[in-house]
């Protein structure tokens, strides 16, 4: 271990400039905007569910719908402010009610009309393709949450990655509900809340992994 | 993990610093020292290397009191504080100076103290402190060095015992000769060689330090 004064002047020694990040709520606003750009890309590639005017007319539908684009927003915003090591770490907070809204409604859609197996039974074509829209709208969008905070390697890495993850779950849910005609109840269950609970368990248990393998920390990890 | 989620005691500046309570400088002390910290990180992100020198300078001696409240032990508390400032030199572009600089210090520095204390549990659960007590290895290889250094003494030891008890000792002892063998190739009856190496074994003990010393 080198001493603490040889250390401070290796470091004044290497003090490049660097330009400083984005307030937190214009780069959420970039993220956003490229989750905007691929599900859009996917809508036109892919188009909408076929009854997607009708079920507009649903409150619950709706209400789903909107839940799982404001968790997802509120989630990416949090995210983008807890990376910083000078916020408060109340921002967990702010994705909490929209997640409830939307567990709830997803949960009272469940309850009230349950749908075991759709009319035309359980058809594998279709979950590949729902697969498939998950995969291609979740992929950019947690590489690109990734890289753009990867600062958060150093502060809170299970936190925001797991706030990343709940963005892009939310996101890729959104996606999923707009393209995909899911009948059968489980199947709305395993692509909206599995998901959602999948990116942020993974975040929570890899976080740490997860920005190392875009950014390696500095020495801190070879010390440790 | 949990333990380092409860409220800190230390502070730097008012406001939303999460520390408070023990530091008991007047508050207009501290805001200025935060604002002259703010002042310096700002110059240091445009690359101004003296003033980063300067605030690195100032905040280590803070970051080791803080460290040293939790870690109880002075090369773990440097080690944090070395953490500390290699994390605040990595994300020293995170700082913006519209914002005071204390919680942004804080929380890093608490982030390695923590770091320290997992550590120092990880190795706690796998590995034994080693004492005086302890041979030096536990492969023997490692202790070769030790036995050369014990056959020379025994070697000098032999050559200072009277030639009868040496010679008894080397066939007896060395060449591991029974008694009836050692008699044939010495030329003493087997009394004699008994009283030889038992005297040969009780001089070469009081030689090589144990026992009383010769009378």
């Amino acid at each position: 271990m080198i001493a603490t004064p040889e250390l401070i002047e290796a470091l004044a020694a290497n003090a490049a400039p660097v330009r400083r990040l984005r307030p937190p709520l214009v780069r959420a606003a970039l993220w956003l905007a490229f989750a905007l750009l691929i599900v859009g890309l996917l809508g036109l590639s892919h188009g909408a569910r076929p009854d997607l005017a009708e079920r507009m007319r649903h409150a619950t539908f709706v209400l789903g719908l909107a839940g799982s684009v404001l968790t997802g927003t509120l989630a990416a915003v949090a995210a983008f402010f807890l990376s910083l090591p000078d916020r408060s770490r109340s921002w967990i907070l702010l994705p909490v009610p929209t997640l409830v809204l939307w567990l709830s409604v997803t949960g009272y859609g469940c309850l009230t009309n349950w749908v075991a197996i759709g009319p035309e039974g359980v058809r594998l074509a279709e979950t590949a393709r729902c697969f498939a829209t998950l995969v291609l709208a979740s992929a950019p969008l947690w590489l690109a949450a990734l890289v753009m905070l990867r600062h958060a390697a150093l502060v809170r890495p299970r936190l925001v990655a797991s706030l990343a993850g709940l963005a892009v779950g939310g996101l890729s849910a959104t996606a999923l509900t707009l393209f995909h005609d899911l009948s059968a109840t489980a199947m709305v269950l395993v692509w909206n809340i599995g998901i959602a609970a999948f990116a942020v368990g993974a975040g929570g248990v890899l976080g740490r992994r997860m920005f190392s393998w875009v950014a390696p920390p500095p020495a801190i990890a070879a010390r440790g | 993990m949990k333990s380092s989620d409860r409220k800190p005691r230390l502070t730097l500046a008012a406001g939303e610093s999460p520390f408070h309570g023990a530091d008991v400088r007047p508050a207009r002390e501290r805001a200025s020292r935060d604002l002259d910290w703010s002042i310096l990180m700002a110059r240091s992100q445009a690359g101004d290397r003296l003033a980063y020198r300067r605030l690195l300078e100032d905040v280590a001696p803070y970051l080791r009191a803080l460290a040293l409240e939790r870690l109880h032990d002075r090369g773990d508390a440097e080690d944090a504080v070395q953490d500390a400032l290699l994390t605040v030199h990595a994300l020293r572009h995170t700082y913006d100076p519209a914002r005071p600089f204390g919680p942004w210090l804080v929380t890093i520095a608490r982030r390695r103290i923590i770091d320290v204390l997992r550590r120092r549990g990880r190795a706690r659960s796998r590995e034994t402190a080693l004492d005086a007590e302890h041979e030096t290895f536990a492969a023997p290889g490692t202790n070769l060095g030790e036995a050369a250094a014990d056959a020379g003494a025994l070697r000098e030891a032999l050559e200072r015992l009277p030639a009868g008890q040496r010679r008894a000792l080397r066939l007896l002892k060395l060449e591991e000769m029974s008694l009836r063998e050692a008699a044939l190739a010495s030329g003493k009856s087997v009394a004699a060689l008994k009283v030889l190496t038992h005297r040969g074994l009780k001089r070469l003990r009081q030689l090589l330090g144990e026992g009383s010393p010769p009378k």
